[in-house]
């Protein structure tokens, strides 16, 4: 079974610095392997273990980002495929062509397996827009994957339904966190996978942009919502009575 | 002609709030909103605007690919400068599906929808609602709509129109749909909400959570620990940028550390106290009011200084 994970480079939004004039200083910004994409490579290496076969995992990104491609490496992927590509200025279209080209030159995937969102911009548009490029049916939100030779059964996990889908291999999904248990590679693992083929292509080589401008982003601007920060002190009975004292002032206690 | 912004959502509670940003949308590109129905017109009154009807795919449950197919195939042919659907999962992929279709872009859950007649802007939080990212996109374009973020519009009589799409066939099969237990539901629409993290010793210890959240006739809610790595609550409690976007009048945090992925999830409510054993934990900076004590000391007393004064 040949398997295909993307991965991204994401934002640490923890560390992110908000400079003077409330724009995140992006420049610089310290990067991880987006959150959710260690469920990702899990499910990769997971259906690995159980069909045999390959898993290679795919990620757009510039050079900073070869650290996250390395991660998914030492949790057990086999090779990575890192299309190089300034991601600053790109919106989830443009992202998702680079992936399917990559993907196309790579031969034929039985399974791609994306997250259901990148943890730092989290629009959940690059993997549904893969499936569709591709032209392979896709199923997001899978919270359970099940593959019985070509046929595969899927629980999509709704917001308040959990629907079980059908669909025959090659196929395309997102999964959610609940799936399964990152996890943490070992020390040798960690050493053994600088020694992994990685393959760089360019992206406007591989999938010309063109003419098309797409989403664009006009300013960011931090906007943290005004908290009162009162610190409420005292035995737990006195904290108690002067929080449902404040709460009922507030007019918030029913 | 003047042009069209069209509004799909699989909800039609959904669909009316997106039908009020698109009004927002169509008014600076002075445009008409259509009220997208697939398949089969359904029987509620809809929000603003004139109605289209796309025929073709069979029966009343039209799945993400069908639903992306057919606005496609009705795209292409009747040009419409916009087209908004609700920001659930379902309709991320309908609008993903949607865009990469026609090779326009799609903005992602966004708010303060307005056009300025070649394009819209919207709305966004980013790096898990630390940043608002405004966004803009060229003509003909797709938009998800933050769902809660707009009221719902009311219902307005408007011209119908029917577009034949043709048969849509669907590559994969939905064969069970199981409802999920009410808790999402509960916490979306509650006014008081007590949150468990972390700081929860066991999992019987929660009782006392929900005692409290009872007594204050509230939702139990949880961060992201509690359902996916402990499993103590079902993940339908889960509040978080992957979980459940919640706004009550008041919500407790307690021994939740206020990782900024919870935060995104609860940072629109009106009021938030916390209790934390740590005074440094990252949730006091979310917070409007803060105790540094031990929960098993400080819900008991709250549960003490509730009855007392009823």
């Amino acid at each position: 079974m040949k398997i295909a994970v993307c991965v991204k480079h994401a934002v640490d939004e923890a560390e992110l610095k908000i400079g003077p004039g409330g724009s995140p200083l992006l420049a610089g910004a310290a990067g991880k392997m987006s959150t959710f994409d260690k469920n990702a490579v899990e499910e990769g290496l997971r259906l690995k273990a159980a069909h045999q076969g390959e898993v290679v995992v795919f990620m757009v990104g510039g050079t900073e980002s070869k650290k996250t491609l390395k991660e998914a490496l030492a949790m057990g992927a086999d090779r990575g495929v890192l299309v190089t590509a300034d991601t600053v200025a790109i919106d989830a279209l443009r992202t998702a062509t680079m992936l399917a080209a990559a993907m196309k030159r790579s031969g034929r995937f039985d399974v791609v397996i994306c997250s259901e969102g990148a943890s730092d911009t989290y629009t959940g548009q690059v993997p549904p827009m893969v499936g569709e490029l591709l032209g392979i049916p896709y199923v997001g939100y899978a919270r359970k994957i099940e593959i019985d030779g070509k046929a595969a059964k899927i629980e999509r996990s709704l917001e308040d339904s959990v629907e079980s889908v059908e669909a025959a291999v090659p196929f395309a999904t997102s999964v959610v966190s609940e799936i399964n248990d990152p996890r943490y590679p070992t020390l040798i693992q960690i050493m053994q996978a600088s020694k992994k083929p990685v393959e760089e292509l360019n992206g406007e080589e591989i999938a010309p942009a063109g003419s098309r401008r797409g989403v664009e982003v006009l300013s960011m601007s931090s906007q943290p919502t005004a908290r009162k920060h009162v610190m409420i002190d005292g035995s737990p009975d006195e904290a108690a009575a002067k929080l449902l004292d404040a709460l009922s002032k507030e007019g918030v206690l029913k | 002609m003047s042009g069209q912004v069209w509004v799909y959502s699989e909800s039609e509670p959904v669909a009316n709030e997106v039908a009020t940003a698109a009004a927002a949308v169509a008014q600076g590109a002075s445009a008409e909103v259509r009220m997208v129905d697939i398949g089969s017109v359904r029987p509620a009154t809809r929000g603003s605007g004139g109605r289209l009807l796309l025929k073709g795919p069979a029966g009343h449950e039209v799945s993400p690919a069908v639903a992306a197919e057919a606005l496609a195939r009705a795209a292409k042919d009747l040009a419409p400068l916009a087209v908004l659907l609700g920001a659930t999962r379902d309709g991320r992929e309908v609008a993903s599906r949607l865009a990469a279709k026609l090779g326009i872009g799609c903005m992602a859950e966004v708010a303060g929808l307005a056009s300025d007649g070649q394009g819209m802007t919207g709305e966004r939080n980013v790096f898990a609602g630390k940043v608002v990212a405004k966004v803009r996109c060229q003509f003909p374009a797709v938009a998800t709509v933050k769902v809660g973020a707009y009221p719902k519009a009311a219902a307005q009589p408007g011209e119908s129109q029917e577009k034949d799409v043709g048969p849509v066939s669907d590559q994969t099969k939905t064969v069970g749909r199981e409802k999920k237990p009410a808790g999402a539901v509960d916490l979306r629409s509650a006014k008081v909400i007590v949150s468990a993290g972390r700081g929860v010793k066991k999992k019987e210890d929660l009782a006392i959570l929900a005692e409290l959240a009872t007594a204050m006739r509230g939702a139990l809610g949880c961060s992201r620990p509690l359902s996916a790595d402990l499993g103590w609550l079902p993940e339908e409690h889960h509040i978080g940028l992957t979980g459940v976007t919640v706004k009550p009048d008041l919500y407790l945090a307690v021994g939740i550390s206020g990782q900024l992925q919870h935060v995104a999830g609860m940072k629109d409510s009106k009021v938030v106290a916390s209790i934390n054993t740590d005074k440094d934990a990252p949730i006091f900076q979310a917070s409007d009011y803060g105790i540094v004590g031990d929960l098993y000391q400080v819900i008991p007393a709250l549960e003490r200084a509730l009855a007392a004064r009823r």
